[in-house]
């Protein structure tokens, strides 16, 4: 499942649980009490808030580990990733364009490739895009910088690059459909 | 009506002027994005209104109406006077000045670097005047915001007119929003030391917690806006700076943190002070857990300094560390927020049975949105996760959007249906106000839902696609933009049906 859908399943999810609590919530306190509740103020924290907060407090951590984990893919290729990438694109943007290798970027399926895009002028992002429209991965080129991202494509086929940074009225035709082909090897 | 309610007043009608003016430009941008009126709204125009377009909606409309409100409830809740009634009408006149000639940028000389303002973008592709139209613009909106902050710091912390100058305030200020004097007494030894602090009432230590974020803030953007006007100065005298004085990744880290201030700070703060404030107010209860609160906002407020980096997320050449340490403290808003909400509906709970006034359904709701749209902000706002939602609809729609309509804009509603009769002695018709707040919360998260899921299915933001791709993701969002804008003309037809046109321009005569 794409990390994209299984993100979207689950806050979809949580906002529904959200929904039907505030529905409750308002419908429980529109009643009076089944027995009073404590009233006055409270000098130090209150044990059901100490509850609330160390629920939150575990979600934090749950959260982190989740994200700093090589369960996502992003993280597997750039922070875990022993082996060396195979191949090195580069990349050059200025003036609004892509300025592509010679020759036609062909990558093998399931290798790790490293991209490093430059910027002349202006921030651009890079973006890779399949060919249904979805986001495979992208980062931010700032100029004067090395910008460096490795990936291991999983699917075949061809793929679109995109500038995903705002550069001016001219951002939305910087893009190259079918850039990139990702070929089985062997 | 006194001077101090006109003055309030004149504020928020400014800001439900600038509301309508973001709505119609939200409006037109979502026809845009739909390839309709392509013939008359070319891509210059479009991005020119992109840019300008949260100038009006934060500045316009959400910093107006809030400082309306704070400039009557301040003085009130502290049975002061406000340090400078005439400073606080200049600021308007410079807020209205500065919104307006920052929009002027955009709707006349197209100016359209985005509020991102990535350098060099703002001073390379554009000429000197647009830089000089825009930076004076959005200086002024900088200078009334520190005006606002003059005013509040010295009717918080002077005991009366005179009694110390910008020393002493800055003094108070420092030590009491970061609790200076208990961490002094630790040092001594002292165990039994009661932060002077907690002789504030809480709306009060939230209103000036938030301001020293703002305050920040304020500083770093009029730096950024005074830099363009300098470049476009230079430019049309014939003797241009180069850009590359300027590094883009330093700027860029100095910029995020600056405009963050806002997102992650302010907007927070001001929120949980308007909350704390309206909740007790409204139920007649006592705000739950008042000493745990002040910490929360504390801990807010220190949070709020170190989580720039989740907008440089897919910025490689960041430093590692930085994007990890932006991550984590991400997360501590997580726990601050959760600890407010919990405090505001344990309030609500307390007082049982309830009426839901239009003011309190706004309250509930609004936390509901912000509840939405922080649970996106920290689905994204991580290392991993930003490869995939960085830039795309879904930071914009779900996030952002539901976190500033559904969220704040109903905060802001509810100041208003709460305040508005103590100011006027009327009542706006119940049942229309109802259905504003309801039609308003409902086409917002419509809107930035359909928003989401374009950007889970890979549409970007600030993108125009020419080929209908991602359009009935972006006819739903329209939807829900329609549904909003319906809430707010019921709100308009309400407001003036209960005042009177007479009046509103009563308040708005000098």
């Amino acid at each position: 499942m794409e990390v994209q859908w299984a993100v979207e399943m689950f806050y979809y999810s949580l906002i529904t649980t959200y929904t039907i609590v505030i529905l409750l919530f308002i419908y429980k306190t529109r009643k009076p009490p089944k027995i009073s509740t404590d009233g006055g103020v409270h000098k130090g924290m209150d044990r059901r808030e100490k509850i609330w907060m160390y629920s939150l407090i575990t979600v934090a951590i749950i959260g982190n580990i989740i994200f700093f984990s090589p369960l996502i893919p992003s993280m597997q290729y750039n922070i875990y990733l022993d082996e060396e990438p195979v191949k090195t694109i580069v990349i050059r943007m200025e003036n609004h364009s892509f300025i592509l290798p010679e020759e036609p970027i062909v990558i093998p399926l399931g290798e790790p490739v490293e991209f490093k895009v430059y910027s002349e002028d202006l921030t651009y992002g890079f973006g890779v895009f399949r060919e249904d429209g979805m986001l495979v991965f992208q980062m931010q080129v700032v100029p004067g910088y090395e910008n460096r991202l490795v990936w291991v494509f999983t699917e075949p086929g061809n793929y679109t690059i995109r500038s995903t940074e705002y550069s001016g009225p001219e951002h939305p035709y910087m893009y190259i459909e079918d850039a990139i082909v990702v070929e089985e090897v062997g | 009506m006194g001077p101090r309610e006109k003055l309030a007043l004149k504020y928020v009608l400014a800001g439900v002027f600038w509301l309508g003016v973001a709505g119609i430009e939200g409006i037109l941008m979502r026809l845009r994005i739909l390839n309709l009126l392509t013939e008359i709204y070319t891509p210059e125009h479009y991005y020119a209104m992109m840019t300008v377009h949260p100038f009006v909606g934060i500045y316009g409309w959400a910093y107006m109406a809030v400082m309306g409100a704070f400039y009557y409830l301040v003085p009130v809740v502290l049975k002061k006077d406000l340090y400078s009634e005439w400073v606080a009408n200049l600021a308007w006149y410079v807020m209205m000045a500065g919104v307006l000639i920052t929009w002027l940028s955009g709707f006349l000389f197209s100016y359209s670097p985005l509020y991102t303002l990535y350098w060099p973008l703002p001073v390379v592709e554009y000429n000197g005047v647009q830089q000089i139209v825009f930076g004076f613009g959005s200086s002024l909106i900088f200078i009334s915001v520190l005006m606002f902050f003059f005013n509040m710091f010295a009717t918080i912390f002077l005991p009366q007119r005179g009694a110390g100058g910008p020393g002493y305030v800055a003094k108070e200020l420092l030590t009491l929003a970061f609790n200076l004097d208990k961490l002094k007494a630790k040092t001594k030894g002292i165990k039994e030391y009661l932060p002077r602090v907690n002789n504030y009432p809480v709306f009060v230590v939230g209103v000036f917690r938030g301001c020293v974020d703002t305050t920040l803030n304020a500083i770093v953007l009029l730096l950024v806006s005074l830099t363009i006007g300098l470049y476009g100065i230079t430019e049309v005298l014939g003797n241009e700076l180069s850009p590359s004085l300027i590094d883009p990744l330093i700027y860029k880290n100095v910029f995020w943190w600056g405009l963050d201030l806002i997102a992650d700070g302010n907007v927070l703060i001001f929120t949980a002070a308007t909350w704390y404030f309206l909740v007790p107010l409204l139920t007649n209860q006592p705000l739950f857990g008042e000493n745990v609160v002040r910490s929360v906002i504390l801990a807010d407020l220190v949070i709020s300094l170190f989580v720039w980096n989740h907008h440089m997320m897919s910025d490689t050449p960041q430093p590692l560390f930085l994007l990890v340490q932006g991550q984590i403290f991400t997360w501590g808003e997580l726990i601050t927020m959760g600890l407010t909400m919990f405090a505001v509906l344990m309030t609500i709970w307390r007082a049982r049975p309830v009426e839901y006034s239009p003011a309190l359904l706004a309250i509930v709701l609004s936390i509901l949105g912000y509840a939405m749209g922080g649970s996106a902000g920290m689905i994204q706002a991580n290392i991993a996760m930003n490869r995939y939602f960085h830039n795309t609809q879904w930071v914009i729609g779900i996030h952002g959007h539901i976190q500033l309509l559904a969220g704040l804009s109903l905060t802001v509603f509810a100041a208003i249906y709460a305040l508005a009769p103590i100011l006027t002695g009327k009542e706006m018709d119940r049942r229309l106000s109802y259905l504003h707040i309801v039609l308003f919360f409902v086409g917002a998260v419509v809107m930035g839902l359909s928003q989401g899921a374009a950007g889970a299915a890979g549409m970007l933001r600030r993108t125009l696609y020419f080929n209908g791709e991602y359009a009935g993701y972006m006819s739903v969002a329209a939807i829900g933009a329609f549904i909003m804008a319906v809430g707010f003309l019921i709100f308009l037809y309400n407001f003036v049906k209960t005042y009177g046109l007479k009046s509103v321009v009563e308040v708005l005569k000098p």
